[in-house]
């Protein structure tokens, strides 16, 4: 909302800088967002929120600058125009098809009028505010809309047909050309000014170019009328129209203030056009039954933390437009203003002896607040999540959830039915994502494209999905790796390649602190997918996605590794429960096995077998080396797998652990014909 | 010479030595083949036949004691330095170790906030992303048909032929549907921060987002006052930009809060005197807040003559991009790694 300081002193004495005033309105809830010294006068924007429709108008914003500095506003005695019919003028029907959507229309034709440019000191105002300039009479109405908050529209009368306004639903096929230049087909959602023939306004929103005031126009219908807020929202949206009318109808214009707005225009028109207003006619109540809302002083002091003072109270009331009584010493009674539709319960009543009081003169204080017995953390898991895997060397990602339908299949790995939106910006975010992954191959892309040798990422996020038509949203931690990791050791520089291992050995840490024993891994026959399991049951996987998937995303002859896994699944077996367990007694014998092995036994199988056989004192089995190369036939590979030995009873003889371990490697050799060394 | 006062010298003597070569004269001039010692082997057939065994003895105890002492202080100057390498470090060199990676600095921040709320006795209460009309707008007392929802535009679900709904699924632009879920289980007192993610069709520029994300909080109980909501965002608000900034809580619409307050802090570079990066203001927005509206408690089934609350909400991309100085929202999805090890 635009206005100007001087605009603003017609309705209210101002003895302070335009800056003090804007300082002052901002801190009551008018937040002024630029003020402009222009041609003597000072243009000050203003951003009203959407309770206040009253705010739209320049006396409302004085109303309110009179409450904040303590003058009195200063309305002009209205000069009426008591005509309703001047005797030999054909009378005028009101037509009002539902008064829900039309509570209230007034009419006043005028005739003889002269369109013309309108006065100087009126097209300086309206440009100030950046209002274009038409002609005297539409010039009138916007001033008026300004002034007073009460859209009005001027129509030619000699281009409707006479007798009749019809305030009614658009019929389906009806068709309006508008002043903006713009043919819209119309449809009964929409409401219609017309005459006997044809529509010509969309209520509250925009009039007919056919019926637009020009300079040919001699008489005019004047319109000020009160239309149902939704309505005209639905008719503006569906039209895809904007008007400073339909702005303030949508929020709500005072009823009583419609009548009154028709009387100030016909006396501006009256003054710069001639004419002579022959008739005035309305249907619908002028005014609105009226509220009265009750508030005890102590549900007041005891909301704000402070005492504001019964009189104070009730002065801020008073300066707001509102009648006051003291019911009793403890109670207020406010009858609200027409104006004020959004007040409805004391606690209104409440925010705005705060406001004018000013929140900067309410203390600060601490709530006597008990804290809840049981503190619940639902991010907990997340956080031990995240905290994992930065530990572990990988950095934190956040990617957008909505993803284009085709970038989702690039990758190949979901199958799942993604959610689709119904208004989206675009088709790039036309889905909510199925998985993690793609989003992530993409900042991989991007930072391979900054030349970085390692691109080690993760994100925690929701994936959605559609399945049996239920929305399922679900909360995953997916991770990429790809590139070199660079270790400056104290022997010189070594690279690790990243691969599939990595991506098990951050899975398998993840599950050893969340204390979940039981799970594996399962490969699937040609497929670059490798199923990590929890208890048996699928909780995610591991990807190798294929150098074309790759290309898709712009990655080039480099290899990428990923996991998805389900949080919900993670966490269901996850044991955060600690126990300590009596640290050993008894000193372990290691014992190492070395073996040339065919390449394509699997070291899963060769450990199990150890175990098996070498029976309760094998406390730990693991790979310590594994090579292929020069003493290694082609088509084998050379192990070295250590066995730990212990006993809880005493310190193990060489004498118990040689046959266990001799039967240990026996199996070995029998099982899988591998060659002890 | 007087053997008691060699005993009573060689000790510091030694001690202060600092170097092998120094301790090798030490040596000559003791035990050498013309050292001390040999004078005073030399000099026994001059004494008394009676004192030559006792001098003798004498003699002989001190040469071991002074052979043990330098044997003694060979190995103590032998010995590298405490803790270190007798080699010399080039400590130029690059340092080893396993670099780990780090968080988002949006959740970064977002700990940091929810930390700052949770020594105050908030829990932490996350919700769904996808949401239903009720809790993202009616519940919250924004009418679905009505300007104030402008404020709110919202990502809606394509309806799903297969399974008819009665209450429209969309993206959640708030996180105070949490404020209703939560309210709807749980009886006061409570204390809730609700981190998240938001959706509004926002066209992507330096400062908006389709996706973004959101701190929500609020507080329940007997007698919560407009004060204590002005008390608690000031903490809050001090905790994270320091204890010098200035604070104004200004009047502000929102339709699940009555009186509402947006809250500014002072420009973090000008002090409130205004420059270009606060727009000239001399203020900077950084969260809006207010007292629960009856009509939430309404349509959460509490009693509003019993209970009163405060919620607010902050952006949390908003607070980061003061916090740091980012300049550009696009930068906090982009994931570039010279980003994310920045902070």
């Amino acid at each position: 909302m635009k206005l100007t300081y001087n605009w603003l002193k017609e309705f209210v004495d101002i003895t302070i800088s335009p800056q003090a005033l804007a300082d002052k309105l901002t801190m009551a809830g008018l937040e002024v967002t630029s003020l402009e010294a222009r041609d003597g006068d000072t243009v000050i924007e203003i951003e009203i929120t959407s309770n206040r429709p009253d705010w739209l108008s320049v006396v409302g914003i004085a109303r309110e600058v009179a409450a904040v500095t303590g003058k009195k506003l200063k309305l002009p005695a209205v000069s009426g125009y008591p005509v309703t019919r001047l005797s030999g003028y054909p009378d005028l029907e009101l037509n009002i098809e539902n008064k829900h959507d039309c509570p209230l229309y007034t009419a006043r034709i005028i005739t003889g009028v002269t369109v013309k440019p309108s006065p100087e000191w009126l097209q300086r105002r309206l440009e100030l505010i950046g209002c274009r300039s038409v002609n005297n009479i539409v010039d009138i109405t916007n001033y008026v809309l300004f002034t007073w908050g009460e859209p009005l529209h001027a129509f030619d009368l000699d281009t409707l047909s006479r007798g009749s306004i019809v305030v009614r639903r658009a019929k389906m096929g009806e068709k309006m050309l508008m002043i903006n230049g713009q043919e819209k087909q119309l449809d009964p959602g929409i409401l219609v000014i017309a005459d006997r023939q044809k529509p010509v306004a969309v209520a509250g929103v925009m009039g007919s170019k056919e019926t637009e005031v020009s300079e040919k126009t001699k008489d005019i219908l004047l319109e000020a009328a009160v239309f149902d807020p939704v309505v005209v929202r639905r008719g503006r949206q569906a039209l895809g129209l904007q008007s400073e009318s339909a702005y303030r109808f949508e929020r709500g214009v005072d009823r009583e203030n419609a009548d009154l707005s028709s009387q100030k225009a016909v006396a501006l028109i009256g003054e710069s056009a001639g004419g002579r207003c022959v008739l005035a006619k309305h249907a619908g109540a002028l005014k609105t039954p009226g509220k009265q809302v009750s508030l005890e002083l102590e549900v007041l002091n005891s909301l704000l933390g402070v005492v504001i003072e019964p009189a104070r109270v009730k002065r801020i009331l008073i300066s707001l437009g509102f009648k006051v009584s003291a019911k009793s010493k403890s109670v207020l009674t406010a009858g609200v203003p027409s104006f004020r539709q959004d007040v409805c319960l004391d606690r209104d009543l409440v925010e705005e002896a705060a406001r004018i009081f000013g929140y900067d003169n309410i203390p600060t204080s601490l709530p006597a607040f008990v804290a809840q017995a049981q503190y619940i953390n639902s991010s907990g898991d997340t956080d031990f999540i995240k905290d994992c895997l930065t530990s572990l060397g990988l950095f934190e990602a956040v990617t957008h959830s909505l993803v284009d339908d085709a970038f989702l299949r690039k990758s190949g790995i979901s199958q799942a039915e993604p959610v689709a939106l119904q208004n989206p910006l675009s088709e790039e975010q036309g889905v909510l994502r199925t998985t993690l992954i793609p989003s992530l191959l993409r900042c991989v892309a991007g930072n391979l494209n900054q030349n970085q040798g390692l691109v080690n990422i993760f994100e925690v996020a929701h994936v959605f999905s559609r399945a049996a038509g239920e929305v399922t949203e679900k909360p995953v931690v997916s991770f990429v790796l790809c590139g070199q990791r660079n270790f400056w050791l104290a022997q010189g520089r070594l690279q690790d390649e990243m691969g599939p291992l990595h991506v098990k050995g951050i899975i398998e840490t993840i599950f050893s602190r969340a204390g979940i024993r039981d799970y594996g891994f399962r490969a699937q026959e040609n497929c670059p997918e490798i199923e990590v399991l929890i208890k048996g049951e699928c909780a995610g996987k591991i990807y190798m996605p294929r150098k074309d998937a790759l290309e898709q995303f712009q990655i080039k002859n480099k290899k990428v590794f990923a996991a998805e896994l389900s949080l919900d699944k993670l966490f269901a077996a996850a044991d955060f429960k600690k126990r300590f367990k009596a640290l050993a007694a008894y000193p372990a014998i290691s014992r190492d096995v070395s073996l040339v092995i065919k390449a394509d036994v699997p070291v899963a199988e060769i450990l199990s077998a150890i175990k098996e056989k070498a029976g309760a004192l094998l406390r730990d089995v693991s790979v310590v080396d594994c090579y292929q190369g020069k003493q290694i036939p082609a088509g084998f590979k050379g192990l070295t797998i250590s066995c730990l030995y212990r006993s809880d009873e005493g310190t193990l003889a060489e004498s118990q652990i040689a046959p266990l371990h001799a039967a240990a490697s026996e199996v070995l050799r029998e099982r899988f014909s591998a060659v002890l060394r | 010479m007087d053997i008691e006062a060699i005993k009573i010298n060689i000790g510091t003597e030694i001690q202060d030595l600092a170097s092998l070569e120094a301790l090798e004269e030490l040596r000559v001039k003791y035990l050498g083949r013309k050292g001390v010692l040999a004078e005073l082997t030399g000099s026994i057939p001059g004494l008394p036949v009676e004192a030559r065994a006792a001098f003798g003895q004498s003699v002989n105890a001190l040469k071991n004691k002074i052979t043990l002492l330098i044997e003694e202080k060979k190995k103590l100057l032998a010995a590298p330095a405490a803790g270190g390498s007798a080699e010399r470090v080039d400590i130029g060199m690059p340092g080893i170790v396993h670099e780990p990676g780090r968080l988002h600095p949006l959740t970064q921040v977002t700990r940091e906030i929810c930390a700052i709320f949770t020594r105050m006795g908030f829990s932490i209460i996350e919700g769904p992303e996808i949401e239903t009309e009720f809790n993202n707008f009616t519940g919250l007392n924004i009418p679905l048909e009505h300007p104030s929802r402008e404020a709110f535009d919202t990502f809606y679900l394509k309806a799903d032929h297969r399974a008819p709904t009665t209450d429209h699924l969309l993206l959640r632009s708030h996180t105070s549907p949490v404020q209703i879920r939560v309210m709807k289980e749980k009886k006061p007192p409570l204390a809730v921060v609700v981190p998240g993610r938001v959706y509004r069709p926002d066209a992507v520029d330096a400062s908006h987002s389709f996706m973004f994300h959101q701190i929500e909080g609020f507080i329940v109980d007997k007698n919560i006052r407009f004060s204590d909501l002005k008390g608690i965002l000031e903490f809050f608000a001090k905790q994270v930009f320091g204890q010098d900034i200035l604070m104004r809580f200004r009047p502000h619409f929102f339709p699940f809060t009555e009186p509402s307050a947006e809250v500014d802090i002072s420009c973090v570079i000008c002090k409130a005197k205004g420059c270009s990066a606060c727009g000239r203001k001399g203020w900077i927005e950084i969260l809006g807040s207010g007292m629960i509206h009856p009509n939430v408690f309404k349509h959460v089934g509490y009693d509003p003559k019993k209970y009163s609350g405060f919620a607010f909400g902050m952006g949390v991309e908003r607070i980061a991009m003061l916090k740091y100085g980012i300049n550009d929202i696009r930068l906090f999805y982009e994931n570039d790694l010279r980003f994310l090890k920045q902070f």
